[in-house]
């Protein structure tokens, strides 16, 4: 008895001494020169590569006797990024300025990464051209507890694509963007067909991402007038009566027959192109996608109304780390990602566009005009300049933990394997144990 | 040379001494012995304590620990332990996990032994050639590959597997998107890829058998049934115990079907532990808890291993 | 009578025979059925790879006939992802990974098969328990270790932490035992040491054990997607695994033929050396009986 006591005693303390030699290790190392800047961004492909290169290059011109050293971090998606973002930073390396989304903006500012920017924006004469030319719901979606951590140079607003060839076809009006929920189905369901007469439906009226949250339910969660999260993202609101209400009305698309089961997103660029699936909900990057294959037959439009609208919109630019050892040339670097220079290249050209939007309304304003599908494209920038945004910004310090959390049981439940309240229900319980900690 | 070499490779593992003797019964030892076994261990003694053991009391260390990994950790005792039992999630998971471990492990043993046995069969070496090249090479390529090619070919409308079982009247099967199949595309797609190599170490097993002894059971009388049965199955038990005992551990590690296939969807019908520990680590960024899940696990496959052991020695013939 | 059939060893065999032709018809028929299961999904994604649009390959019943073939797809994933820098890391990974475990596992395979110390049982079950602990259950802090030593987003974290195997070290102390206890006897006379004995006595006899434990262990780390997905950070130093996953796109939005195009650069040429080197891995895994 009593040695099997000691004994336990002797591994909690061996264990305890251990982690305390784990912990006690400090760890540093910076660019400690002030005239140089380590950039960590997304490296996604050779587009993030040649983007952050041109950024850095361009900077350096700008700024001589500067040096940017761009640190490359891989992810597959915003969960991978983080993951990969958080692993770097815990081994000690501490980049400047880091990319960052919406999404990633309070678990950067809950851990105490990110420097405001509230200084900046009064003090800084050059800043108020920023703050006029960009949609105050961009600005807010960097925004934490009243600070503004970032500002946005690219972004993206959920939309609804539609197959210009599938609505000519079936001899159906281009939607307009008064539509409502109910003209929504009416549309999809006689977009809904068997077009070889084998039995089988082959050409859907509507599908959405099954593995993400903004084209997926979001903008039906906020046109119910809902949010999945309360007003100060303090707990989750997943069950409350607009979630439920949007949630159901896509369980009904699927068990109608106007949707296939929701899937992965290149599936449904796939399906989109080949006429298998007249509309789907996206940003502006599907049109970089489709634009360098040659496809053009598609237009844009505004989600449809259900008891309100609100424009679901999430943001991406460079944010100051708490690291950085000249913050203020940081400041520089980020007004830089700005300047109208850097955003033109927003833009792209029309068989090879950027995939997202320029944050300058000024700049965004020239995509249209320079030849750039899709047509309607002006409903991008003129989705968050007219119509309310979605606020809060539905993304809690554990953004991963919540978007797979979220994604867990929407699976479910359009798999028809949970009811939409039951599987609400524990959605409900489980996203408020990720958001409170509890 | 070979004879000797299948027979006298077997050792049970449990006992080694006992082994270490099959060739010269416990002898004194030899001067000189001791520091020429030191030096010989050092290279794996090393790499063992650094890579192994200080993990292993970190991993124990970390489970009493609250530890972001932005910050610094926090002393709670026993309280990521307690929460193991009110973690549901952790239930479903495990359950996810077993129930497809035990399904690759079948899989595996099962079929394994019915391809090795049918590949012994009397063929032109040039079709054998083909079949083994066939059966092995999926075990060479990567997991992730593996993964994202079966990942177009188990979509539900557009995937080939479905479009063939539609000819043989199957209605399309939501392989990746329902709890009932996402588990079985997990399964196959694993063994799939690791069948080949059971398939490998049972025809070695099949072949070392020896000749004399199926020819004696064919003058009794026997027929192939029994021959099967009666003589090669126990004569190929110490191969069944190693594949059991090496496919238990594989199957319990895997991860990259599911993250790939189904990210362990949906809800958690495909998640296996090591893909919940990596979720706890690097994206809810839970060090003490994930710790706490792999000690578990850790459990799990000692108690399982000691459990093969055990039965192994009433039904492994090591004659 | 079984003179036909292929070797791994010279050695006589018993070839069971099947008496009714209906056993050898189901015995083919299942034979093939498992073959087609497993070479048409790899013929799938190479045709996938070659294929101009996605839309087409998404197409049903999949055309066979292949009228335009294109290698667009191949350029796309250099314009993608450092294809060439995934396989580089890989090769450098598994391959100093088997090179280590060569060495660790046969020295200390030959201490537990040979020599006589005071411990060896105990040491030697310390060797079969770590069995229990797979890398991925101390994989957090393995991480931790190799962050503290300034060593994640270098090949030394994915390098290091498998050096020590029990699996290989039991495999090689198994192959060991097998080897004649005469020649070392022998050799002892002549005066040699252990060090003589052991390259040049027992390392000549060893090729096919260590070819075994050479090709599973290569295999198995250069397919591993966790290490790299926990050490590895940026997309330089990744290996093929999660290059793979990251050719696949944000959020799984990449091009199929793309993804195609690159799993084929991948696997053809393991599938070359896999068909010029059959017959040995074959052979090795054969004789060096794996059994427990």
């Amino acid at each position: 008895m009593k040695r099997t006591t000691r004994s336990i005693a002797a591994v909690v303390v061996t264990a305890a001494i251990a982690a305390t030699a784990l912990t006690s290790c400090s760890s540093g190392g910076s660019s400690s020169d002030t005239k140089s800047l380590n950039v960590a961004y997304w490296d996604y492909g050779k587009g993030a590569e040649d983007g952050n290169q041109a950024l850095a290059d361009g900077f350096e011109k700008a700024n001589p006797g500067t040096t940017v050293t761009l640190t490359p971090i891989a992810g597959d998606n915003w969960g991978g990024y983080y993951a990969n973002l958080a692993t770097l930073i815990a081994s000690g390396k501490k980049p400047d300025l880091t990319f960052t989304a919406s999404e990633g903006i309070k678990f950067l500012a809950a851990n105490n990464l990110v420097v405001p920017i509230n200084d900046y924006l009064n003090n800084d004469p050059a800043a108020k051209t920023f703050k006029d030319d960009i949609a105050p719901a961009l600005l807010q979606s960097f925004g934490y507890k009243g600070d503004i951590t970032a500002l946005p140079n690219g972004w993206n607003d959920m939309v609804i694509y539609y197959n210009t060839k599938l609505f000519d076809a079936a001899g159906l009006p281009y939607p307009k963007s008064d539509w409502t929920w109910d003209d929504f189905k009416a549309t999809a369901k006689a977009l809904t067909k068997d077009t070889n007469g084998d039995g089988t439906t082959d050409q859907y009226g509507f599908t959405w991402a099954g593995n993400e949250i903004f084209p997926g339910i979001l903008p039906w969660v906020a046109n119910a007038g809902g949010n999945l999260v309360n007003s100060d993202v303090s707990d989750a609101t997943a069950n409350s009566a607009p979630v439920v209400k949007a949630v159901t009305y896509l369980e009904d698309l699927i068990t109608e027959g106007i949707a296939p089961a929701p899937a992965p997103m290149s599936d449904i660029f796939t399906r989109f192109e080949g006429g298998q699936v007249a509309m789907f909900g996206g940003g502006r990057w599907p049109s970089a996608t489709f634009l360098p294959a040659g496809f053009t037959d598609f237009d844009v439009q505004l989600y449809p109304t259900g008891d309100t609208y609100q424009t679901v919109a999430g943001a991406a630019g460079y944010a100051i780390l708490t690291s950085a050892v000249n913050p203020d040339l940081a400041w520089e670097f980020q007004k830089y990602t700005v300047s109208a220079d850097i955003q033109d290249s927003e833009i792209g050209t029309a068989t090879a566009p950027r995939d997202s939007i320029p944050s300058l309304r000024s700049t965004a304003e020239k995509t249209v005009a320079a030849g750039i599908p899709p047509k309607s494209g002006q409903l991008f920038y003129d989705s968050v300049d007219k119509y309310p945004a979605l606020t809060p910004f539905p993304a809690p310090a554990k953004y991963s933990e919540y978007e797979s959390t979220v994604l867990r049981y929407t699976q479910l439940i359009f798999a028809g394997e949970t009811s939409v309240k039951d599987g609400l229900d524990s959605l409900q319980t489980d996203l408020s144990a990720v958001i409170t900690g509890k | 040379m070979t004879n000797t070499t299948v027979r006298q490779a077997v050792g049970d593992g449990r006992k080694p001494a006992t082994h270490g003797g099959e060739i010269a019964p416990k002898r004194r030892t030899r001067p000189g012995d001791g520091w020429a076994a030191a030096a010989f261990l050092a290279p794996s003694a090393g790499s063992f304590l650094l890579f192994v053991l200080a993990p292993t009391i970190g991993v124990i260390a970390l489970s009493f620990y609250s530890w972001n990994l932005l910050s610094d950790g926090t002393f709670i005792g026993l309280d990521n332990f307690t929460r193991l039992f009110s973690d549901s999630r952790l239930v479903a998971v495990y359950r996810s996990t077993t129930t497809m471990a035990l399904a690759i492990l079948a899989i595996n043993i099962v079929i394994g032994l019915l391809l090795a046995v049918l590949l012994e069969t009397r063929m032109p070496r040039i079709i054998r050639g083909f079949f083994r090249l066939s059966f092995l090479f999926p075990f060479v390529v990567s997991s992730s590959a593996v993964a994202l090619i079966w990942r177009f070919l188990l979509n539900k409308d557009l995937g080939l597997v479905n479009y063939w079982l539609g000819f043989i009247g199957v209605d399309h099967i939501d392989w990746l998107g329902s709890s009932a199949w996402a588990p079985v595309a997990v399964v196959l797609v694993n063994s799939w890829k690791t069948v080949g190599f059971s398939i490998l170490v049972y025809v070695a097993g099949l072949q070392s058998i020896p000749n004399e002894i199926k020819e004696a059971a064919i003058v009794d009388g026997a027929n192939a049934w029994q021959r099967f049965f009666r003589i090669t199955l126990p004569l190929l038990s110490p191969t069944v115990f190693f594949l059991v005992v090496i496919n238990t551990i594989n199957a319990f590690q895997v991860f990259a079907e599911p993250r790939v296939l189904t990210q362990g969807g949906p809800g958690d019908a495909s998640r296996t532990v090591v893909e919940f520990i990596y979720d706890t680590a690097f994206q809810s960024f839970d060090l003490g808890y994930a710790s706490t899940v792999g000690i578990t696990l850790m459990l799990v496959l000692v108690v399982l291993t000691l459990i093969q052991f055990r039965v192994s020695r009433r039904f492994t013939f090591y004659g | 009578m079984t003179t036909s059939t292929i070797k791994t060893a010279p050695r006589r065999r018993a070839t069971p025979r099947l008496q009714s032709i209906g056993l050898r018809v189901l015995t083919f028929a299942i034979l093939i059925v498992a073959a087609f299961a497993i070479v048409a999904p790899f013929a799938w994604i190479f045709r996938a790879a070659l294929s101009p649009s996605d839309a087409e390959l998404y197409r049903l019943p999949p055309s066979l006939v292949v009228n335009d073939l294109t290698t667009a797809n191949f350029g796309k994933v250099f314009e993608q992802v450092p294809f060439l820098r995934f396989v580089l890391n890989s090769i450098v990974v598994a391959g100093s990974i088997t090179a280590a475990q060569l060495i660790t596992c046969s020295t200390a395979g030959y201490a537990f098969a040979r020599l006589e110390f005071r411990g060896k049982n105990v040491l030697f079950a310390i060797v079969i328990g770590s069995l229990m602990i797979p890398l991925q259950v101390t994989i957090v802090p393995l991480f931790l270790v190799m962050a503290k030593l300034g060593l994640t987003n270098t090949l030394w974290a994915l390098i290091l932490p498998p050096i020590f195997s029990a699996f290989g070290i039991f495999l090689l102390r198994q192959h060991f035992f097998s080897l004649p206890k005469d020649l070392d006897e022998a050799a002892r006379i002549d005066g040699a040491g252990h060090a003589r004995i052991f390259f040049q006595v027992m390392l000549p006899l060893s090729g096919p054990a260590l070819a075994t434990l050479g090709i599973i262990t290569f295999t198995y780390w250069w397919n591993d997607l966790l290490l790299p997905l926990v050490m590895i950070n940026d997309t330089q130093t990744q290996t093929l695994p999660v290059g793979l996953v990251l050719l696949a796109g944000r959020f799984s939005s990449g091009s199929l033929g793309t993804i195609a195009a690159g799993i084929t650069m991948a696997i053809i040429p393991v599938l070359i050396v896999f068909i010029i080197a059959q017959r040995h891995i074959v052979q090795s895994i054969a004789s060096s009986g794996l059994k427990l």
